[in-house]
């Protein structure tokens, strides 16, 4: 631990001090957010529906629709639990948090694994590699989800690969190809495309270039046309 | 003028801060050596003068005290290691609280894991071994140790095969337990038939750890 103390605080201004509160405070914000959205891994895996939950979405910012995320939640899409999973580990953030330290851009990256069943048949095992973008923002004093996504590069039965494979998101009713290439999977792997370069990590003056928290722009500037 | 509360806040923080990066590093160190196989460098990571240090692993039970902690991680880290042989976990998604006193921190990671067990007549099996870690780190003098370490497995399958086509290895097989291992507290890894349930679960802001937080990796409470 470094050896610092309370009296050596007396050697700043007011000033000083505020500034360097406040840089405390969004280092720490940095931290707040990765635990967050470990949270939310977690509770992603463990896909029971309707069941009371640490909230970790922001509900009372303007931006939420609460009546469509809850019907969202809400909605069965396997008819067991049994055999699914989805293990998503977070790796590689790039995280800002704006200079009032009460918003928050970040991107993980994640290699994740899957079993998928959806009317009891022995489960698919997929591998899924993507990305979660998003912004966050401070709610009773804790830092919560305003919009997460998941972008797809690849979800592929384990065995074929993800050349070979493009395993749709699943809804219901289910997606077709096209559908899901249209959502989830707009920026997928594929095996006779360039990839796109999406989402493009939040960039240090992220929150001067666009201060609206609601913007998700930001993830797309560098794509090719 | 500032308060002298908040600038006792802000020192908090700071070594909060301190803290977290520190931890980090130290759970990173200790994989590696588990990693490499160097047993006697993963015990130094452990609190091994508290008497109530533990580890658990999988289905394998819970060594309690420093005897069983050292005698477990030497049976299984210090084997000699066999030509082929290799696991290398990694430590993904941190979930880190520190206790506001600054003397014990709660922390889950997600590991992924790959290896290569040595076979008799053949090539070594490559394998997936991916599971969770929930560590109870205590600030001893200033160093972070290892208090309490539970390891989850998710999945232990044949690479070739898959998680859902090879579960032989995610139980252990019916043989006697180790003579030192307390009865396991949870096992519930990645099968067909299983269900996701959530643990471990995220380590919630606590002000200083008392007995109630003892397993507070199982703590299945979501809604707090």
């Amino acid at each position: 631990m470094f050896d610092l103390t309370i009296e050596d605080f007396d050697l700043l201004t007011d000033e000083e001090f505020e500034a360097l509160e406040l840089e405390v405070g969004r280092l720490t914000s940095c931290w707040m957010v990765s635990n967050m959205r470990g949270g939310s891994a977690i509770y992603w895996d463990d896909q029971r529906i309707g069941e009371k939950r640490h909230e970790y979405m922001a509900l009372k910012h303007p931006s939420v629709n609460v009546e469509a995320e809850m019907a969202f939640r809400n909605k069965a899409v396997v008819d067991s639990l049994e055999g699914n999973s989805l293990i998503h580990p977070l790796t590689t953030p790039v995280i800002v948090v704006d200079k009032t330290n009460t918003k928050c851009r970040s991107v993980w990256r994640s290699i994740g694994v899957e079993g998928l069943s959806k009317f009891r048949e022995t489960p698919a095992a997929i591998v899924s590699l993507g990305s979660v973008p998003g912004a966050n923002v401070v709610e009773d004093g804790e830092w919560k989800r305003l919009w997460g996504a998941w972008l797809r590069l690849t979800k592929n039965e384990y065995h074929a690969g993800w050349v070979e494979s493009m395993v749709p998101t699943n809804t219901r009713p289910p997606l077709t190809p096209e559908q899901d290439r249209a959502m989830l999977g707009k920026y997928a792997y594929q095996k006779d495309e360039v990839r796109q370069p999406a989402p493009e990590p939040p960039h240090d003056d992220t929150w001067e270039v666009w201060p609206d928290e609601t913007e998700t722009c930001w993830q797309f500037i560098n794509l090719k046309k | 003028m500032i308060a002298q509360e908040r600038k006792a806040a802000l020192l908090n923080a700071m070594q909060k801060l301190e803290a977290y990066r520190q931890i980090q590093n130290e759970m990173g160190r200790a994989v590696a050596a588990f990693n490499f196989r160097q047993a006697d460098r993963l015990l130094g990571f452990f609190a091994l003068d508290k008497e109530d240090v533990s580890l658990e692993y999988a289905d394998e039970g819970v060594f309690n005290g420093p005897d069983a902690v050292k005698t477990i991680i030497h049976d299984v880290v210090g084997k000699e290691p066999e030509a082929g042989e290799m696991l290398d976990m990694q430590l993904t998604t941190p979930i880190i609280e520190i206790a506001d006193d600054l003397q014990t921190a709660k922390c889950v990671w997600w590991m992924p894991g790959a290896g290569a067990i040595p076979q008799e007549n053949a090539d070594p099996m490559a394998i997936w071994a991916w599971g969770e870690l929930a560590v109870t780190f205590v600030n001893e003098g200033g160093a972070w140790k290892i208090w309490k370490l539970h390891y989850f497995r998710y999945m232990k399958c044949d690479y070739k095969k898959g998680w859902v086509d090879d579960t032989s290895m995610i139980n252990r097989l019916n043989t006697p337990l180790h003579p030192m291992a307390d009865t396991t507290t949870y096992h519930n890894p990645y099968s067909p038939t299983n269900i996701r349930v959530g643990i471990p679960c995220p380590p919630k802001p606590y002000a200083s750890y008392t007995e109630a937080d003892n397993r507070w990796e199982l703590d299945e409470n979501k809604n707090w």
